[in-house]
């Protein structure tokens, strides 16, 4: 495994799968799984499976919901679309995310002094 | 917060449904890996290098459905599912145990259960009227010299009365009802049948001012009480039994005494009338018309309406709102002691004013004290039991539980969790308990049915939800013990544990043995209180069945006979003398004769005032002379197997127009006339009126219950005595009494059709029912005491059983180095034995504290009887001997080569 890629954080897949359906609309997990690997350009590995645990849990807490459809394949696939509010949801955690990352960013901007 | 319940909610959700979720994920998983592999056979791939590509990249297929199914539903229920299925299998492993634990736990909740329905019921339910902490029952500490009064004294009170308090006390309803006879109930006839039923007539606001709905129809109103009229509310139960619940009902007509009665109303389902223990089956207004005087009582000079003297009329009340009871009361207080004295000329000197009192709106008006303590000794009683069940079930539970250890041990070394393993015994105990607890339940039912009918209660004494909650307390409380009783010892083992021998591991640690020799001691002291109690009772039921009623009542059959329509007393002699001759023409009858108030039932005239041949008697002053007194048939004494001491019996031959005459009994003759040689001697009223001869002394004998002293008594011949509308006709005859009565029955049939025979009994019964109540309190005290017994005996074989079977590589270890079998057989008999011993000694200062309480209970036995005592320590003493014998006997048998070789 190539060393430059990383991880993906704990709990930053559940806000990626949220944006990823807030922004293209109900998707299945094997287009989830796509669309977070060519968004991230390499950089972060995925087991695609962690995305279906990952589903099952957002859906538990009732912030997307799912139903069986067609894949482009002609295959029963099942859809996943975010919900009212998990939309609400995901405006708390993108603010978070920003806030802490600008945190983040600030201190390791630090400059070490002389 | 609202995530984990909607987290809570989608898992719980998930618990159905399992396996659709499962084929649901595996074909969404499979699209998925076929489109990636699609992806890599067009980005050049063969296809199974693209299959190989797409499983690698989807990471590890195996583990990711295992995290799925932990996480899409709760563990706790697929744990749980474990957990029971194991507890089931275990229970069902042991089948002896279960069995033994089970049925302890029934006798012991379902005793515990049972009496406490009782109690509840007798001593806190209320009655189920509107807003019943404003409604009281009430009372009066007597009613004034020159008044007479029907029923008990505490609670009868005049119609005059009854009136004054209603206008003027400043309560909000003062409510009246009056029993239709003594023994409550009245002929009825709702077909072409006549029987029996219970009822009273009741003040025109009984059911609004009680606040007690109907079912159908309409209550009474205060036109139905002014009017006297003839309309009745019959009670859900009657209209069930009778009417079939026909809907129809209202309007139909029911006959009363024979009078006709418009039903108006059905009576709301919970309600069974004010009577206590006798459930009501009708109400009617109060009546005006001579048939329904108060009581039932003949009505020669008048009724209740028009007599202000006669107290017969019970009384309830409810207090206005934003007023307390005390200042009610304070109030009432004066407005009743003027209206107690209307129609009695003056005042005695130096009276003692009746006192009114107010008694809250229970069930049962409370009384008897005897009933209510003799149930809180039987609530302590089985309380005792059930603490000894518990520590039966416990010390099996431990024992059991010491033999997993190894298996704890195992699981322990596996990985589970102290948590897993507490989650596991909690659950056993759960399945135990409730197994025990619907046992019990069922019990329960039972007993209680029982227990009402030995205590001579009809109204419902079924379980309620108070009950049930009592039980379910009582059962939660039981698992938790039951769980975490075992705990400690499964627990004590750690994983090292499944590598030792059991051998090694079957040193008991002196620790264990102290906890399960305190359990012994405890409930060997607790038994020993038990026998004590069940010893004392019972001797106090033995004392009681001996006690001679100085006649004999075998072969007598007792009846009531009130026959209709009669008027006058020429007509009620006529009637009853006719029958008496009739009654004797039947085969098999030996005598025939008559009782106004019937022998054992506990009623008496109770009256006073005499002079003896126109003296004080025997220097008593006249007025002081009371004595009890009873109007009966010609060969009275022949009949009920009554020596003569003196003189003779009552004969056909006093009529009423021949010489007064009076029989007397020993105790009369010697405290009045100051001899036994009283015949020939003449009895007058205080004034010298009414003069009657002495024609005869009969020797002492029992007259209301069993349990009475001798008092001064004597007896009229009925013909000349008051009118009596209603006798008890008393019969000897050959053979068993019950045997006769449907000869009887049909033979009064034939005289008035329309007249049912009133509780028709052997008049051997009707005594023993006078002590019913001891009796039934002795024979469970009993029944608690043996049940006692045989849990000591069972826990302390199991117990024994237990420890002789750990030890033994203990003993085949001594037999070896030379212990000899009796040595071996001692060496367990012993320990048990010093255990008893211990439980014996501070059983009996407990006991003797204990039966301290029980000393009102008792008849003609010393809370300190030396006997009882005896008994019981011999009793466990054997028991304890025997249930340790078996095990000692193993031990003893134990062969020391192949114990030793057991490892």
């Amino acid at each position: 495994m190539p060393t430059d890629k990383s991880e993906v954080l704990q709990g930053t897949l559940d806000l990626m799968i949220l944006k990823t359906l807030h922004a293209l609309g109900p998707l299945h997990g094997f287009g989830i799984a796509r669309r977070i690997e060519q968004l991230s350009e390499d950089v972060l590995t995925l087991n695609e499976g962690t995305v279906y645990t990952s589903l099952l849990r957002l859906q538990q807490k009732n912030w997307i919901a799912s139903e069986w459809g067609q894949s482009e394949n002609n295959r029963r696939a099942r859809f996943y679309n975010i919900t009212r509010r998990g939309l609400k949801q995901l405006a708390l955690e993108t603010e978070n995310w920003e806030r802490i990352s600008a945190v983040i960013s600030r201190v390791l901007a630090l400059e070490v002094k002389a | 917060m609202t995530d984990r319940i909607l987290i809570f909610f989608a898992k719980l959700k998930a618990v159905f449904g399992q396996s659709k979720d499962d084929t649901a994920f595996s074909e969404e998983v499979n699209a998925h890996l076929d489109l990636l592999s699609e992806q890599f056979e067009r980005q050049g791939m063969s296809p199974a290098e693209a299959t190989q590509a797409a499983r690698r990249q989807f990471g590890n297929l195996t583990l990711l459905t295992q995290r799925r199914k932990e996480a899409r539903t709760t563990m706790f229920f697929s744990n749980l599912a474990r957990d029971l299925k194991y507890g089931v299998r275990q229970l069902v492993k042991t089948p002896v145990f279960t069995i033994v634990c089970v049925l302890t736990l029934a006798l012991g909740v379902g005793a515990n259960t049972a009496v406490f329905s009782v109690m509840h019921a007798v001593l806190m339910k209320m009655l189920p009227v509107h807003d019943a902490s404003k409604v009281v029952y009430v009372h009066t500490t007597g009613f004034p010299a020159g008044a007479h009064n029907t029923g008990d004294e505490a609670t009868s009170f005049s119609y005059a009365t009854y009136r004054e308090l209603r206008e003027h006390s400043g309560l909000e309803e003062v409510i009246g009802f009056i029993p239709m006879s003594s023994s409550g109930k009245a002929p009825v006839r709702v077909g072409t049948a006549p029987e029996e039923a219970a009822g009273d007539m009741v003040s025109g606001n009984y059911f609004s001012g009680l606040g007690v709905g109907v079912e159908l129809g309409r209550g009474f109103v205060q036109k139905d009480e002014d009017d006297h009229a003839a309309t009745t509310v019959i009670s859900e139960n009657f209209w069930t039994t009778h009417y079939s619940r026909n809907p129809n009902v209202i309007g139909k007509t029911l006959f009363i005494k024979s009078h006709p009665f418009t039903i108006v109303g059905v009576a709301a389902k919970r309600f069974e009338g004010t009577e206590g223990r006798l459930p009501l089956d009708f109400w009617i207004p109060l009546q005006s018309h001579p048939d329904f005087n108060a009581w039932g009582n003949p009505a020669e000079d008048g009724t209740y309406l028009t007599i202000p003297q006669f107290w017969c009329m019970r009384l309830m009340a409810r207090i206005p709102a934003g007023v307390s009871t005390d200042q009610a009361l304070a109030k009432a207080q004066g407005i009743f002691q003027q209206a107690a004295y209307l129609g009695i000329a003056q005042k005695r000197a130096g009276e003692r004013i009746p006192q009114l009192s107010f008694l809250p709106a229970k069930q049962f008006d409370s009384q008897d004290d005897t009933f209510a303590r003799s149930l809180k000794t039987l609530m302590a009683m089985v309380g005792l039991v059930l603490l000894i069940a518990i520590c039966n079930v416990v010390m099996l539970l431990m024992s059991r539980n010491a033999n997993r250890q190894r298996e704890f041990s195992i699981r322990l070394a596996l990985g589970a969790g102290r948590r897993v393993i507490a989650r596991q015994l909690l659950t056993e105990s759960f399945l135990l308990v409730s197994l025990g607890g619907a046992a019990a339940w069922i019990f329960a039912l039972a007993a209680t049915r029982a227990l009402g009918a030995w205590a001579r209660i009809d109204s419902n004494l079924q379980p309620d939800s108070v009950v049930l909650w009592f039980t379910l307390a009582i059962l939660l409380l039981l698992a938790i013990v039951f769980g975490l009783a075992p705990l400690r010892a499964a627990m004590s083992s750690g994983p090292d544990m499944a590598l030792r021998s059991s051998a090694a591991a079957s040193q008991t640690t002196s620790q264990k043995t102290r906890a399960g020799n305190v359990i012994i001691v405890t409930q060997v002291a607790m038994c020993v209180t038990l026998l004590v109690g069940a010893g004392l009772l019972l001797g106090t039921l033995r004392n009681l069945m001996n006690i001679p009623l100085g006649q004999k009542t075998e072969g007598v059959l007792v009846f009531g006979v009130h026959p209709q329509h009669v008027k006058s007393k020429e007509e009620s002699i006529a009637f009853f003398v006719n029958l008496q001759q009739r009654l004797r023409s039947i085969p098999g009858v030996e005598s025939v004769s008559f009782a106004s108030n019937r022998p054992g039932s506990g009623w008496s005239s109770n009256n006073g005032g005499l002079l003896v041949d126109g003296h004080k008697p025997n220097g008593a002053e006249p007025e002081q002379a009371y004595y009890r007194q009873n109007n009966v048939g010609s060969d009275f004494f022949r009949t009920m197997g009554v020596p003569i001491a003196q003189g003779r019996d009552f004969s056909d031959a006093d009529s009423s127009s021949a010489t007064q005459v009076v029989i007397v009994n020993e105790t009369f003759a010697k405290k009045y006339l100051g001899t036994l040689n009283a015949a020939g001697h003449i009895l007058t009223n205080t004034r010298g009126l009414h003069p009657r001869l002495i024609i005869g002394v009969v020797k002492d004998h029992k007259y209301t219950g069993i349990t009475e002293e001798p008092r001064p008594m004597r007896w009229v011949v009925f013909t000349q005595g008051d009118l009596e509308n209603q006798l008890d006709v008393e019969m000897r005859v050959k053979g068993d009494p019950m045997q006769m009565l449907p000869t009887v029955r049909t033979f009064m049939q034939q005289i008035d059709p329309d007249m049912p025979l009133l509780e028709p009994m052997a008049q051997s019964e009707v005594f023993q029912q006078s002590i019913s109540q001891q009796i039934m309190f002795a024979r469970l005290a009993g029944c608690f005491g043996v049940l006692a017994i045989i849990l000591i005996a069972t826990g302390l074989y199991g117990t024994l059983s237990y420890r002789v079977s750990k030890r033994s590589a203990e003993i085949g270890v001594r037999m070896a180095l030379g212990a000899q079998r009796s040595q071996i057989v001692w060496m367990v008999l012993r320990g048990s034995l010093l255990l008893t011993a211990i439980g014996v000694a501070i059983g009996i200062p407990f006991a003797m504290a204990a039966t301290m309480g029980l000393k009102n209970s008792l008849y003609g036995v010393k809370p300190l009887d030396l006997t009882s005592y005896l008994v019981a320590i011999v009793g466990v003493a054997v028991v304890a001997l025997t249930a340790s014998g078996l095990p000692a006997r193993r031990a003893g048998s134990v062969d020391p080569s192949s114990a030793l070789r057991a490892d």
